[in-house]
């Protein structure tokens, strides 16, 4: 069993969190979104596995290469 | 019966070599779900095409005459689907495939006649590095280096390769001068193996870390596809092959085009949203425009801000280079440059036609990218685009703001360069540009920055764009597939027959 930490890929705001720990997810499905640039941005998986924990809130600010989620796969 | 002597000799010396490092390694490596270095020939090439040269070469040392057949690296000429190429397959069996003056001698061989025949290049990667203890010392350090054209790399022909196994020296080198690499999820890729590299600096390593497929893939970006099997890998090589030409005074080939090709292109308005603060995947929208099933991307884990496919419009090959929202809202960053470049000079080489689809708000900036080299790699990029001398083409979808606008082929950097009606080009993100321009932030005069705002996109317009005949067009979004076709039936450069300057030729295989 691996598990693989999630990565803020872009500096920004966590807009909606979509899962919750324990849901299952399929690669490249969306974790959360955060707001940069003016866009919303999905947060995916990148990998196959089952959601652990998320590690940051709604409206929280967060940089690029901040830990978000992590996945056990 | 005459020449019974030799008869007996010549087939009990071909058996032998046949039969490789022996019954034992060869059931081992068969048990790790591996082909051996010929049955990987065999999956490889069309029945009865294969060529041995070599078979009869051996180790240096007396004592390894007989236990080194074909000096451990099997090489020769097949026709791959119809076409003829070159290969070279590394033997584990055969002391780990180690390198040895003899087996380089082969390898070069192989290259120099791929070369002058305009034969692609197929590497079956797995091998422990340099012969131990031939090569210590520095007779044996001294006696590498025979071949001062080794490492030259001009991109006559295609170079793929397969990591099938640990693949440490020659193999590293050569998987790194290739347009196309694919690796088994169990081989290694480093310079020296997890062990040698441990005892080297003292420190205990992670395998995967040092050399694993993920890391190949996801940060270098030297992979371009992670497989479970051997077939997997084989098969993927093929298929890059059958995009490109097999040398590049030829043009690649075309192939029929499927039925019905021409409608995923009307979904194109469903794919991409109208409201600007959304994002979608530019990867469906690539295969959208595409013949259906020929969209093949290259180095997808890597640098996801850039995507990079080679593809068929009309059975002809091009090369997709798009910027991908989903991914940082396609801003730039320096490895999506690379990756862009990378990509640049392999259409050109090969003679393929580039397309390029723009929606990307700039290049990301800040200390992290310029610590990371971002204008220079943002330059390579455009001297890049600038020095193909292939047809380009570009669409801009939606925004395409700054330099991004021009390294996304803007105005004369594509041969013809086309607007979706949704266009939106200025210098920067109209909300920065209000700060940058009147010094006024939304959140202290939110009326006042929202009528700058206004004004500042004022004429940002597809229709501005064309105005000025910097676009040749406006198009609807649906219209996309059939310009392109059209296009590329036009700007065949006909007087040199298609065939490019490749300009690009001689550049640098990692950047």
């Amino acid at each position: 069993m691996a598990t693989e930490k999630v990565k803020a890929e872009i500096t920004g705001k966590v807009w909606k969190i979509v899962t919750q720990p324990g849901q299952p997810l399929q690669e490249e499905e969306t974790i959360l979104i955060m707001e940069s640039m003016k866009m919303e941005i999905p947060v995916v998986a990148p990998v196959k596995g089952t959601l652990k924990a998320i590690l940051v809130q709604e409206g929280q600010d967060v940089s690029e290469g901040q830990e978000l989620a992590i996945i056990e796969s | 019966m005459a020449f019974e002597k030799y008869i007996e000799e010549h087939a009990r010396r071909t058996k032998k070599a046949l039969e490789m490092g022996g019954a034992d390694r060869l059931a081992k490596q068969a048990a790790q779900g591996r082909l051996n270095a010929r049955q990987r020939i065999d999956y490889l090439f069309d029945p009865g095409t294969f060529l041995e040269i070599g078979m009869f070469a051996r180790g240096e040392p007396r004592e390894d005459w007989d236990r080194t057949p074909a000096d451990g690296k099997v090489c020769g000429y097949g026709r791959i689907e119809g076409r003829e190429a070159a290969v070279v397959s590394h033997d584990i069996t055969v002391k780990s495939a180690s390198s040895s003056p003899i087996n380089v001698r082969k390898m070069g061989q192989v290259r120099r006649m791929a070369l002058a025949n305009g034969l692609p290049l197929v590497l079956l990667n797995e091998s422990s590095g340099a012969r131990i203890p031939d090569t210590m010392g520095a007779i044996g350090t001294g006696t590498l280096g025979q071949d001062p054209s080794q490492f030259i790399r001009m991109r006559e022909i295609p170079y793929v390769a397969a990591v099938l196994g640990p693949a440490f020296g020659t193999a590293c080198w050569f998987t790194q001068l290739s347009d196309f690499v694919v690796m088994r999820k169990d081989a290694q890729l480093a310079i020296s193996s997890p062990k040698v590299t441990e005892i080297a600096i003292g420190q205990k390593i992670d395998p995967l870390e040092l050399a694993g497929w993920r890391m190949q893939a996801e940060v270098t970006g030297k992979v371009d596809y992670g497989v479970d099997t051997d077939e997997e890998a084989l098969d993927l090589l093929k298929r890059f092959l059958s995009y490109l030409p097999s040398h590049h005074n030829e043009l690649p080939p075309r192939t029929a085009v499927p039925p019905g090709a021409d409608e995923p292109a009307q979904r194109l308005l469903e794919l991409v949203p109208e409201d600007r603060a959304k994002v979608y995947d530019m990867r469906k929208v690539a295969a959208a425009i595409c013949d259906p099933g020929t969209l093949f991307p290259l180095k997808d884990r890597f640098a996801k801000t850039a995507f990079t496919a080679l593809g068929r419009i009309d059975g002809r090959t091009v090369g997709i280079l798009a910027s991908n929202p989903m991914f940082k809202a396609g801003a730039m960053d320096p490895d999506s440059c690379d990756k862009a470049t990378t990509f640049l000079v392999l259409c050109d080489s090969f003679n393929v036609p580039i397309v390029i689809l723009a929606d990307t708000p700039g290049f990301l900036i800040g200390v992290e990218g310029e610590r990371r080299k971002a204008p220079g790699k943002v330059i390579n990029m455009m001297s890049a685009l600038q020095m193909c001398t292939v047809p380009k083409f570009s669409i801009v979808m939606r925004k395409s703001y700054g330099q991004a606008y021009l390294n996304m082929g803007g105005t004369r950097n594509t041969d013809e360069m086309l607007a979706w009606y949704s266009a939106d080009v200025g210098f920067m993100d109209p909300n920065v540009g209000v700060n940058v321009v009147y010094g006024v932030k939304r959140e202290d005069d939110p009326v006042r920055f929202e009528e700058l705002k206004q004004e500042i996109q004022r004429d940002s317009s597809a229709y501005d764009l064309a105005g000025i005949f910097s676009a040749v067009a406006v198009i609807d979004p649906r219209e996309s597939r059939r310009w392109l076709a059209r296009l590329l039936e036009v700007h065949q450069r006909r007087p040199t027959r298609g065939i490019g300057r490749h300009l690009l030729g001689g550049w640098p295989t990692t950047f």
